[in-house]
């Protein structure tokens, strides 16, 4: 196997185009023998990052983490080790910041076209789109 | 998974570093799928030039263009892979989209930037153009 993509990010948002982009991943990873990081993260606006009282919105992991093990159980159904991490913070920012961190060692970001906001629905996704433009990975933008 | 399959990759170059580098991962996925290569220069027409030139400023780019086709084919040629080479006249991102089209390629991949030196810091505006419109999935390579 020539394909160096050992390590692959899925970012999530429990679209069904970020599904596509999982199984897509899951494909390749077959083919690379390599290993799935998702990354879902829970959008927070920049005033509750600030305002105290932001942080006592404790049920707001639990919709990131079904993702998560959704995706960990579509992942296992194909034989592909997944792992999965969720953040709050700014959904394009974060996963980019994530990419392109050394420490994690990724080699490929996978996203779907486009997620869930449906007002941008014609065009390609503004998450993928900052993803792009700021990722210093190479980007698999899955139609 | 027969949707998942990159039967077809379809890889356009302009002469930079980094249309070189899509070509070499298209190298790549192409040991591992078995897809199809089809390389793509296309020579652009649409931006204003001088009516007395044109013609020799065409067939400068021509030229330009069957240099770098050239230079493609011998890069995968090496990996013993064969690939179908086209030359290409007009607008650069709606000739790649049509040859998308025709070839019904699944995959395009595409450096991140190209000749274009203003836009060295961000994405390039054809691969940008690219990855909005195209209707088939694209990698950027990096």
């Amino acid at each position: 196997m020539a394909i160096k993509t050992k390590k692959i990010l899925v970012p999530l948002d429990g679209s069904k185009n970020s599904l596509r982009g999982l199984d897509m991943a899951i494909h390749l990873a077959r083919q690379s023998q390599g290993t799935l990081t998702a990354l879902s993260v829970k959008t927070v606006p920049g005033v509750y990052a600030l305002h105290p009282l932001g942080f006592l919105d404790f049920n707001s992991m639990k919709e990131v983490k079904k993702i998560l093990a959704d995706a960990k159980l579509r992942a296992a159904k194909k034989g592909i080790q997944l792992t999965g991490k969720a953040i709050a913070g700014d959904p394009g920012y974060d996963i980019a910041r994530f990419a392109n961190n050394s420490k994690n060692k990724i080699d490929l970001v996978v996203v779907g076209a486009r997620g869930r906001g449906s007002a941008k629905e014609i065009f390609l996704g503004s998450v993928s789109n900052y993803v792009l433009h700021k990722c210093k990975k190479p980007v698999l933008v899955v139609k | 998974m027969t949707a998942n399959n990159f039967k077809k990759i379809l890889v356009p170059v302009d002469g930079s570093k980094y249309s070189d580098k899509a070509l070499k991962r298209a190298g790549e996925l192409v040991d591992v799928f078995d897809s199809k290569v089809v390389v793509i220069y296309v020579v652009e027409k649409s931006v204003p030039i001088n009516l007395l030139d044109r013609k020799e400023y065409l067939q400068i780019l021509r030229k330009f263009g069957n240099k770098t086709l050239d230079r493609a084919h011998t890069i995968l040629s090496k990996k013993e892979i064969s690939a179908k080479l086209l030359l290409k006249e007009g607008n650069i991102v709606s000739e790649i989209e049509k040859a998308a089209k025709a070839e019904k390629c699944d995959l395009i991949i595409v450096g991140n930037k190209g000749l274009g030196a203003v836009t060295r810091f961000l994405l390039g505006s054809i691969s940008n153009k690219i990855s909005q419109s195209s209707s088939c999935s694209v990698l950027i390579v990096k």
